[in-house]
């Protein structure tokens, strides 16, 4: 599904990424771990193409494209989703209006037909009584007055609407209860399936505990230097980040 | 340009001799308009209200009307179910549709009662507002008696030509009445002051909505009294035209009332548009709460004030001035100023002003859900305008 190759990128006037090497299959979960300033936002940013973050060489192919040749919402359209590490408040614009103009967004672009207000209503209702969250959600504001466990919540909601082939998480986990953590973590494994694939990126061992990883890698100055199984997250817990210098 | 005030008292002058229904006191109130203008020189940039307004334009005539250049449409207010009561101003005078309530009652300002009517003070800063009461040919009087769920819709529908039309609105509100009213402004070259006088306990939602193609001019100057505990909530919104130049003066003439307001101005093309607020603190105990979102694209130019002046003794009044602006592009200017000059001890007052561009990390936000830029961009814009409509 996603292949990258020796990548490196910067953001800004700053070079983050420095050859970074991944592959992800159909149906894998890979956890990405690291110390501060690794590179591992960067990463989630580059895949999902923000412009800030730009990649100076290497190759990314996705699902048979180049990646990086697409625009941000190209890449929407054509299955990646990033669930953000802060995701911003859009005022005045309410949760329902704002997915129901991304999801037929991305409709257009892959020649299906519009999904109208009756059938997207019926949908939402659905997904958010299946996904355990609040319907509230629906007629507020994108974000607006959100507490950071909200705000994460509406970001797997919009997951589970959207429906990506490849969901990056970012630190999904940060700042998130223990009630919270879990219906964020069920939000995921539903949507687990051999079609659609997971990065999450955390710095915790605790959302593993939840989602169960294929692959645990970890970043380090921009590149992956260690993967392994799920027990690879238990090590780097106890150990920390220290003894893969050795 | 030089020979605006010549004009304007030519004009006034005509209508003195030629309007028979105008009665004696409303006369001797035009003249002693038409005298002060004489004393009074042209709108420039040395004036403080038009400094950021390019008063050339004035003296412009009009063009054909072409259609608005505006990208979008205006965020629309929901007043869904309230019953309209239409009041269309034309070139003939003006026409009400024949569901009028009882409790309000319609005539023309030249058979306003002496009694109600309230004199502006003009000077040299408003002498645009001036030539209004010196020439004003057209208008209403409205007097509203009753809490009502109304919505009293003014519709100018005036022929675009050279000609500016002068038109003059007053709008008296009973003790403990309330309703709405809706100015739309679709075409025309119009100077036009609205007088609102509320009365103890009565509330009155307004909006203002002038959307103009890029020939046309106006001009507004609108007065509100607000006796104690009465509320005005004012909505505007401004967009396009040659030029637009609004001017809005509260007067808090009792104790506990409300005055909000909530503006978008939203220029695209070559557009300039001026929105100044001036609330007056007289007495104790009112609340004044100000929000501008404004929004400049191409070569257009913005200027958003306002202004709160707090009187000696006028303790717990409470003023909050929100003025924010986007820039889109780099040849578009915003000037934005919040201004407080405070004489009592007692007051809360807050005010702050910010200018900068779309947010990149929200576009990108949209984009990243499948949204297209352009998309995002219009998206971005209506949260932004959403957040000044009452």
């Amino acid at each position: 599904m996603l292949k990258i190759d020796n990548v490196y990128a910067s953001a800004g006037d700053k070079e983050i990424l420095k050859g970074l090497s991944l592959e992800v299959k159909s149906g894998e979960v890979h956890a990405i771990m690291g110390p501060n300033g690794a590179g591992k936002s960067t990463l989630g940013n580059l895949l999902a193409g923000m412009p800030y973050v730009q990649s100076q060489r290497g190759e990314v192919e996705y699902m048979g494209k180049d990646l990086l040749e697409l625009e941000p919402e190209e890449r929407a359209a054509e299955g990646v989703f990033l669930a953000f590490q802060y995701p911003v408040e859009i005022p005045g614009v309410n949760n329902m209006y704002f997915l129901r103009t991304a999801l037929n967004a991305q409709r257009k672009y892959r020649g299906e037909e519009p999904m109208d207000s009756a059938q997207f209503l019926r949908m939402v209702k659905q997904k958010i009584k299946d996904m355990n969250m609040r319907d509230d959600l629906l007629k507020r504001p994108v974000n607006v007055g959100f507490s950071g466990g909200e705000k994460k919540r509406n970001e797997v909601f919009q997951m589970g609407v959207l429906e990506p082939k490849l969901a990056i998480l970012d630190e999904t986990d940060s700042g998130l209860d223990i009630d919270a953590l879990k219906i964020v973590a069920d939000g995921v494994n539903q949507l687990r399936a051999p079609d659609r694939s997971f990065i999450i990126i955390t710095h915790y061992q605790r959302l593993l505990d939840y989602i169960k990883p294929d692959f645990v890698h970890v970043l380090a100055d921009g590149k992956i230097v260690k993967s392994g199984p799920k027990e690879l997250a238990l090590e780097l817990e106890e150990q920390g980040y220290g003894w893969l210098n050795n | 340009m030089a020979g605006l005030i010549t004009d304007w008292t030519t004009l006034a002058d005509d209508q003195l001799v030629n309007d028979s229904n105008l009665p004696d006191w409303l006369k001797a109130k035009k003249q002693q308009a038409v005298a002060q203008l004489k004393t009074l020189s042209v709108p420039s940039r040395k004036l403080e209200y038009w400094r950021y307004s390019d008063a050339n334009r004035l003296a412009l005539k009009g063009g054909e009307a072409s259609p608005s250049s505006l990208e979008s449409h205006p965020v629309s207010i929901a007043n869904d179910g309230v019953e309209q009561v239409v009041i269309k101003l034309n070139d003939n005078g003006f026409t009400v549709s024949d569901n009028c309530p009882g409790s309000v009652r319609i005539s023309p300002i030249n058979a306003i009662d002496e009694s109600r009517w309230l004199d502006l003070d003009m000077n040299q800063e408003t002498v645009a507002n001036l030539a209004n009461t010196a020439c004003f040919m057209h208008g209403v009087s409205v007097e509203c008696s009753a809490a009502l769920e109304v919505n009293l819709v003014f519709e100018y529908d005036y022929k675009f030509d050279e000609q500016w039309r002068y038109v003059r609105n007053q709008i008296n509100v009973d003790t403990g009445a309330q309703f709405s009213v809706e100015e739309r402004f679709n075409s025309g070259q119009v100077n036009v002051v609205n007088v609102y006088d509320l009365q103890r306990g009565s509330v009155v939602n307004r909006h203002q909505m002038a959307n103009l193609s890029d020939a046309q001019n106006l001009i507004s100057f609108n007065q509100f009294e607000l006796s104690a505990q009465a509320q005005l909530n004012s909505t505007n919104q401004h967009l396009g035209g040659s030029l637009q130049h609004h001017l809005h003066r509260v007067n808090f003439n009792g104790n506990q009332a409300v005055f909000k307001m909530g503006t978008v101005n939203k220029s695209i093309n070559n557009n300039n548009i001026a929105d100044l607020v001036e609330v007056n603190h007289n007495k104790k105990s009112n609340q004044s709460d100000v929000t501008h979102r404004s929004i400049a694209d191409g070569a257009s130019q913005i200027f958003t004030n306002a202004k709160a002046f707090v009187a000696v003794g006028a303790d717990e009044s409470e003023i909050e001035q929100d003025l924010k602006n986007i820039l889109l592009s780099p040849d578009a200017k915003i000037f934005s100023k919040p201004e407080l000059e405070v004489y009592a001890d007692e007051v809360v007052a807050a005010h702050g002003s910010t200018i900068g561009a779309l947010d990149d990390q929200s576009l990108f936000y949209l984009q990243s859900r499948g949204i297209d830029i352009k998309q995002a961009r219009a998206i971005m814009i209506e949260s932004f305008e959403q957040e000044a409509l009452l």
